[in-house]
């Protein structure tokens, strides 16, 4: 306690000592709404991968095409049972170790052993065989190497685990290495001047976890941070004026989407969801809480995800009166209070949701209140995310709201999978399942037959669009604040990484 | 009678100038504040839930006499619901608060001993559990539920008024003043009315009338770190909290709740003053 | 002064004694509480841990099962009393880390800001509620109540965004956020300061009104010695003793409560890791913080008590 003490009054000493601003700037300061207090790859990867801490066997660009990363070359056998990954050479960790198949396979097999994307495929064996990674499977899996582009499976140095195997250090072999690290809120960043690839032009950064979007918008407007993500719609349209900084909005392929308990009683016709579908005021939520007026969600996949969106399918309406009449076709009729009811039974619900999106909540409120005019009483629940997936499990839940991530894998095929499989999903059907979208979905997963593929993804598009057993709502962006001196910004869609190596200051 | 004003502590001789002004101002405010709390949004017929998501964030206008919130709804209804619960509320923890740790203070100064002993070792017992955790773990019990909100606050700030009265009583007790009265054989409740009201009263009362601003900013505090909030639910700190990141677009909405508690704790520093004087 | 001294000695082993109570109190209250939580607490666990894009119900087990969450309480609740008992709290449910070295970090920068927002607080609470004690009723008291009662129903986050527009983005005085240096404590500092000098500072008044109107402070006058001096020999000695108390409840508060400004200023202290402790049912985590923070406030009540025998006689013969 003392020492920590000291060390602070330390650093705010040397901070107050060190000059003022060399000629040209070679630091960044970035800030962000998510801290890091881990150094487990499976807890904190994300901010991990997204600073170019550490790095994955496979890279992929903004459009979610893979590239090689640590990984040069990837091929499945015959069967495609088999995949093997030849490792680049040469590529040394932060600590001077070498990356070699025994460091990736230590790490691999790590992540695959923790809950994760590996435990979602069908793993059953990852060697290091004559200095390549192999991964054996039970059953042809073509997403396989986007899921090694996952954030939960970045390699670290064997370095980084004890004697027990548990993470206690940030050392990878990313363009930059980790110079302080303050949990939950920072970590300072040097470049990585051995690095493999094109080396990085910034020579310090700075990441700074600032969980409310007013300190991030102040933070950007001040010029603390030259570069802020994720501002919420005020700031957004705020910082919009400010003459210092540039925003720029990214559509990316993350949607708000309603679950529905599809076994409960009242949601068993696929016409309920449909009028439920229909009370949605997408349109006004877009405009006022969201503020992209041209993200309302008309179907599930956004446009970010261009191998799913489809332009040909038939955009979800909003019609109270059509809401209205499909709830009277199945039997329900306006009670004394307004609320319907059949068979002695009100149409008293409640939708979980939580707070650590802070738009989920206000979404929820415009849902309560628009529901109330189609005779549905809206209780909203506000907690633990905790509770969606539990509520799924012990079948209690009636409705769910949250924001799904489609592009956590370049491949959406793994989360669609896990949603709309067999069985349904945490955070995806509920008491829906349909043989053909399952049918389809294993085609989509095994082949590698593009246009095979594409009318599978069509079909299962088609298929979600009608029976709806999540109700997309809105579709998000990446919001971003730039300095408008900062140059060669490029904003990830896929939200895989900041971009911090390419980055640099313009002249003065 | 004589005899103990002779003997009576100067400090309840010091009578400050009457302020009828400042009396009916505060007792005027109360009664308002009242009569809002009482009636509630029904005084101007305007449902506090109706949103309009196509008119968000307006300014003060005919149909909408204090604007519209972030998601449109009118803000004088809201804030009309929002005394309901927030002074209620307010009342309610002060009268939880206070009442319990006055009491337990002054007996814990005439006392002494163990009884002191005791119930100072009990009181900081409570200050040494974190209030925060208190608070949120009594939240999250029964979520959603203000009356576990408040036992939780009231439970971290009954300490307030048991440590000053505590403090001040031990001080007075031990007055050469008091300890004649005592010799003169006067009974324990005309030396609390003689001696330890007039002596401590003031301080409590300042106490109590920032207790109550401390319990509804306790609330926004909740709801910042997302506890206690259950859409579409009017309570000023819940209103605070909602209406922070809309700051710099429309400063009036958040500055309303904000006003709305300043009001009512200058309406009660008033109506104690007058009733202090009184 | 013997006398003086051993009444200091009585006070540190009744100290110490309490110290020994409240950790065992506190580790047991707290783990009763976190227990009697609804709700999954593998699920809370797995929803800290991986957050809401990769938690689902299958790694709530998985973190059932590595946790041995199924274990009985009792066998919880001595497992843990046997690592105190080895001055070991754990390792961090939900981040994996040793909870003393979150804590140990943490901590020092909580002080810090505390320590910051009281010399804040006193520095504006003292000059104002001395200069309004002097004057009771005057137009100058009068305002400086208004003042109060603004600064007090004003949350600490609305005052602390415009503490920040008004010196950090207008007059680029401080910076907005972080801890990179002492600038960085300014801001935090005084936008919980404030807040308490609202009402301390009516505490200093209420204390200097007493003691200008006392017996002593009228004998004093008597018996010759100039107003100056009567000031600071008694009055300011007398009004001290319930605004050392006070400013002792304030710091205890203080330490735990500042979670709303260390989020709006991103500010890593030990207010904001026990909520999401408690939000991510960090059952070590809780227990570790909740037991530094009891006896934190045990050391702060000996220097409370130490210094109110410092100021006043009387005290001493209690």
């Amino acid at each position: 306690m003392f020492r920590s003490l000291s060390l602070a009054a330390a650093i705010a000493l040397a901070a107050a000592a060190s000059p003022v601003l060399a000629e040209t700037r070679s630091s960044v300061t970035i800030a962000s709404p998510w801290e890091v207090a881990s150094y487990d790859p499976a807890v904190a990867g994300f901010t991990i991968q997204k600073l170019q801490i550490m790095e994955n066997l496979v890279d992929a660009d903004a459009t979610g095409a893979l590239r090689p990363g640590l990984a040069t070359q990837w091929a499945a056998s015959e069967d495609g049972l088999t995949w093997e990954f030849t490792l680049r050479q040469g590529v040394r960790f932060h600590d001077g170790s070498a990356f070699d198949a025994d460091a990736a396979v230590l790490a691999l097999t790590r992540a695959w052993g923790q809950p994760g994307v590996l435990q979602k495929a069908p793993i059953t064996q990852i060697t290091a065989k004559e200095g390549k990674v192999v991964v054996t499977l039970d059953a042809p899996f073509t997403a396989l190497p986007a899921f090694l582009a996952h954030a939960t499976t970045i390699i670290p140095a064997p370095a980084a685990f004890d004697a027990e195997g548990k993470p206690v250090a940030l050392i990878g072999t990313g363009a930059f290495a980790v110079s302080a690290f303050t949990p939950p809120q920072s970590i300072s960043l040097m470049r990585n001047d051995a690095y493999w690839g094109e080396k990085a032009k910034l020579e310090t950064a700075t990441y700074l976890a600032a969980g409310r979007a007013e300190t991030r918008a102040l933070l950007a407007e001040s010029g603390d941070a030259d570069i802020v993500f994720t501002l919420d719609a005020a700031g957004y349209s705020h910082l919009s004026h400010v003459e210092t900084v540039e925003t720029s909005a990214v559509p990316i392929p993350r949607v708000v989407a309603l679950k529905v308990n599809a076994a409960h009683p009242f949601f068993n016709d696929p016409k309920a969801r449909q009028a439920l579908s229909l009370a949605i005021p997408r349109d006004g939520i877009a405009r006022a809480i969201t503020r992209f007026p041209e993200a309302a969600a008309d179907q599930l996949f956004p446009p970010a995800l261009n191998r799913w969106h489809s332009a040909k399918i038939e955009p979800l309406q909003t019609d109270i009166e059509a809401a209205k009449a499909l709830l009277a076709d199945l039997g329900w009729v306006p009670g004394d209070d307004g609320v319907l009811t059949r068979d002695g039974e009100r149409f008293a619900i409640t939708l979980r949701t939580f707070p650590d999106r802070p738009e989920l909540p206000l979404i929820a409120a415009a849902l309560q209140d628009q529901w109330r005019d189609i005779g549905i009483e809206l209780e909203v629940s506000v907690a633990s995310y905790s509770e969606i997936p539990a509520g799924h499990q012990d079948g209690s839940l009636h409705v769910a709201l949250y924001a799904r991530n489609y592009g956590l894998t370049p491949d959406p095929i793994g989360s669609v999978l896990q949603d709309f499989g067999p069985g349904g999903g945490d955070w995806g059907a509920m008491g829906w399942e349909n043989q053909k979208v399952v049918d389809a979905l294993k085609v989509i997963a095994s082949t590698s037959d593009q246009e095979l593929r594409q009318a599978n993804i069509a079909t299962v598009a088609n298929l979600l669009q009608q029976e709806l057993p999540v109700i997309p709502v809105v579709w998000y962006q990446h919001t971003v604040s730039i300095d408008k001196n900062l140059e060669g910004v490029v904003i990830d869609p896929l939200q895989r990484s900041y971009g911090l190596s390419e980055m640099y200051w313009a002249k003065d | 009678m004589q005899q103990t004003n002779a003997i009576q502590s100067p400090h309840a001789q010091t009578r400050l100038p009457k302020q009828p002004i400042a009396k009916v101002l505060g007792f005027g405010l109360v009664t308002g504040l009242a009569i809002a709390a009482i009636g509630g949004p029904d005084l101007i017929g305007v449902d506090p839930a109706k949103q309009s998501l196509l008119a968000t964030l307006s300014p003060p206008s005919l149909t909408h006499p204090l604007g519209t919130d972030h998601l449109g709804r009118d803000m004088a209804a809201r804030l009309l619901s929002g005394a309901q619960l927030s002074l209620s509320l307010a009342l309610l923890s002060v009268l939880t608060a206070g009442l319990p740790g006055t009491i337990l203070g002054v007996t814990s100064a005439w006392f002494g001993g163990w009884t002191d002993r005791l119930l100072g070792a009990f009181a900081d017992a409570v200050l040494a559990m974190p209030g925060l955790l208190l608070v949120l773990m009594l939240a999250a019990i029964a979520p959603g539920s203000w009356w576990a909100l408040y036992a939780g606050i009231s439970l971290t700030l009954w300490v307030e008024y048991f440590r000053y009265t505590r403090q001040r009583a031990r001080i007075i007790l031990a007055d050469p003043s008091v300890e004649a009265s005592r010799l003169l054989g006067l009974g324990p409740w005309l030396l609390v009315r003689r001696h330890l009201i007039p002596e401590i009263g003031p301080g409590l009362l300042t106490i109590a009338a920032f207790g109550a601003a401390t319990a509804v900013t306790a609330v926004a505090a909740l709801g910042f770190v997302n506890v206690g909030v259950r859409p579409p639910t009017a309570e000023w700190g819940v209103m605070m909290t909602e209406l922070l990141p809309y700051w710099r677009e429309a400063p009036f909405l958040i500055l309303q709740p904000v006003a709305c508690l300043v009001i009512t704790v200058l309406a009660l520093h008033l109506s104690v003053g007058g009733l202090r004087r009184s | 002064m013997a006398h003086y001294f051993k009444s200091v000695l009585t006070v540190l082993a009744a100290r110490g004694l309490q110290a020994i109570i409240v950790s065992v109190i506190v580790g047991i209250v707290s783990f009763a509480m976190m227990q009697a939580l609804p709700g999954d607490a593998a699920f809370r666990i797995a929803a800290g841990r991986y957050g809401y894009d990769m938690m689902d119900a299958a790694a709530a087990e998985a973190v059932r099962l590595e946790l041995g969450l199924d274990a009985p309480w009792f066998v919880q609740l001595w497992g843990w009393l046997g690592q105190l008992a080895q001055f070991d709290l754990g390792n961090s449910l939900v981040y994996g880390t040793p909870v003393v070295d979150e804590i140990a970090t943490q901590l020092g920068y909580s002080l810090l800001l505390a320590g910051g927002a009281v010399a804040a607080s006193l520095m504006i609470a003292l000059p104002v509620g001395i200069a309004t004690g002097l004057n009771p009723n005057s137009l100058l008291d009068r305002i400086c109540m208004g003042l109060s009662i603004f600064l007090r129903a004003v949350p600490a986050f609305a005052l602390g965004v415009v503490l920040v527009l008004i010196f950090a983005v207008q007059l680029k005085l401080f910076p907005v956020a972080g801890f990179r240096g002492i600038e960085n404590l300014i801001l935090p500092s005084f936008t919980l300061g404030i807040g308490l000098a609202a009402v301390s500072n009516r505490v200093v008044r209420d204390a200097v009104v007493d003691a200008m109107n006392s017996d002593w402070q009228l004998f004093a006058r008597t018996k010759g010695l100039s107003a100056r001096l009567t000031l600071t020999r008694h009055v300011l000695r007398n009004a001290a003793l319930p605004v050392v108390t006070y400013v002792g409840v304030q710091l205890a508060y203080l330490i735990e409560g500042v979670v709303i400004v260390e989020t709006v200023f991103a500010w890593p202290g030990i207010g904001h890791a026990l909520v999401h402790a408690i939000f991510g049912r960090d059952i070590a985590m809780v227990q570790g913080t909740a037991l530094t923070l009891g006896l934190l406030y045990v050391a702060l009540n000996l220097c409370v008590d130490l210094a109110c025998r410092g100021i006043d006689p009387r005290e001493r013969a209690l």
